[in-house]
């Protein structure tokens, strides 16, 4: 369990790092990336530390289709 | 520990943390998420303010913000799996790094609003700005009622450890982690999109 939570905390302080690079890149797909890289950390945190995994699916899927759907939306308007 | 049975996590009724807490968390994040989604509909309308304006925020307090919360979120994680394995002195200790993560948090936090503040970067300064205060500002008061909660927990598991609930504790750390997860929304969106 604790190097569940050692790895998750470690990927997902390399994915900050790597989102607040790619802020300041001036590329096409940078929104894309960050929105894409906010994704796995908010998963990452949700599954791992809050132990979602565990839970019942609907929760899961709940939480997945939320974040998608937010995410999609604030990129393509 | 009062009641230490086996909670059947699988069960759709007992997710880790709670069923009430997690109506709270989809709720609270569909709250942020709606008012996110107006802030990128005005975005499209005021491309070059809210570019400018962003370019106006100081991206590094919000990348080292970041990383309070995620470490302080991976303490309660750990403060948690203790009090599961009744260690109660690392859980203490875990606990007491998580708060100390929520309040570099706070102080950092209060060294970006003082700046913006100085700078005449107000909530009525334009648009985005008001989306910045609004929502940030939302977002310090659940950092502020969680370590409230994170306090009282504290107290119990120094004075009573024994009569701490697992479900309790679980409860109030899917709290803190709420957020983190507000704040891994909050960040990419009002800090590093536009």
């Amino acid at each position: 369990m604790e190097r569940t939570f050692n790895a998750t905390w470690l990927v997902l302080i390399v994915l900050t790092i790597i989102s607040a690079v790619f802020a300041n890149l001036d590329f096409a797909y940078a929104a894309l990336i960050i929105l894409g890289l906010s994704f796995l950390k908010f998963i990452g945190v949700a599954f791992f530390f809050m132990e979602l995994k565990r839970a019942n699916v609907f929760w899961r899927v709940l939480l997945v289709a939320f974040v998608v759907l937010l995410l999609t939306v604030v990129w393509a308007v | 520990m009062a009641d230490t049975a086996k909670i059947d996590y699988k069960n759709i009724f007992y997710p880790p943390g709670g069923i009430l807490l997690w109506i709270i968390i989809y709720l609270e994040l569909l709250t942020f998420g709606i008012a996110l989604v107006f802030m990128a509909l005005n975005a499209r309308t005021e491309p070059e303010v809210f570019h400018e304006s962003r370019m106006l925020l100081n991206t590094a307090y919000g990348a080292i913000n970041t990383v309070f919360l995620l470490s302080s979120g991976w303490c309660m994680a750990q403060s948690v799996h203790f009090l599961k394995t009744e260690n109660f002195g690392k859980s203490k200790l875990f606990l007491k790094l998580t708060l100390l993560g929520g309040i570099l948090f706070l102080a950092l936090k209060s060294v970006e609003y003082y700046d913006k503040v100085e700078a005449g970067l107000t909530v009525g300064y334009n648009v985005f700005f008001g989306y910045y205060w609004t929502l940030t500002l939302f977002h310090v008061i659940h950092v502020i009622v969680g370590i409230v909660i994170l306090l009282v927990l504290g107290r119990t598991l120094s004075k009573k450890p024994e009569t701490l609930k697992v479900e309790d504790y679980e409860s109030g750390a899917a709290f803190w982690h709420m957020c983190d997860l507000i704040w891994l929304l909050l960040f990419p969106i009002i800090y590093l999109l536009f």
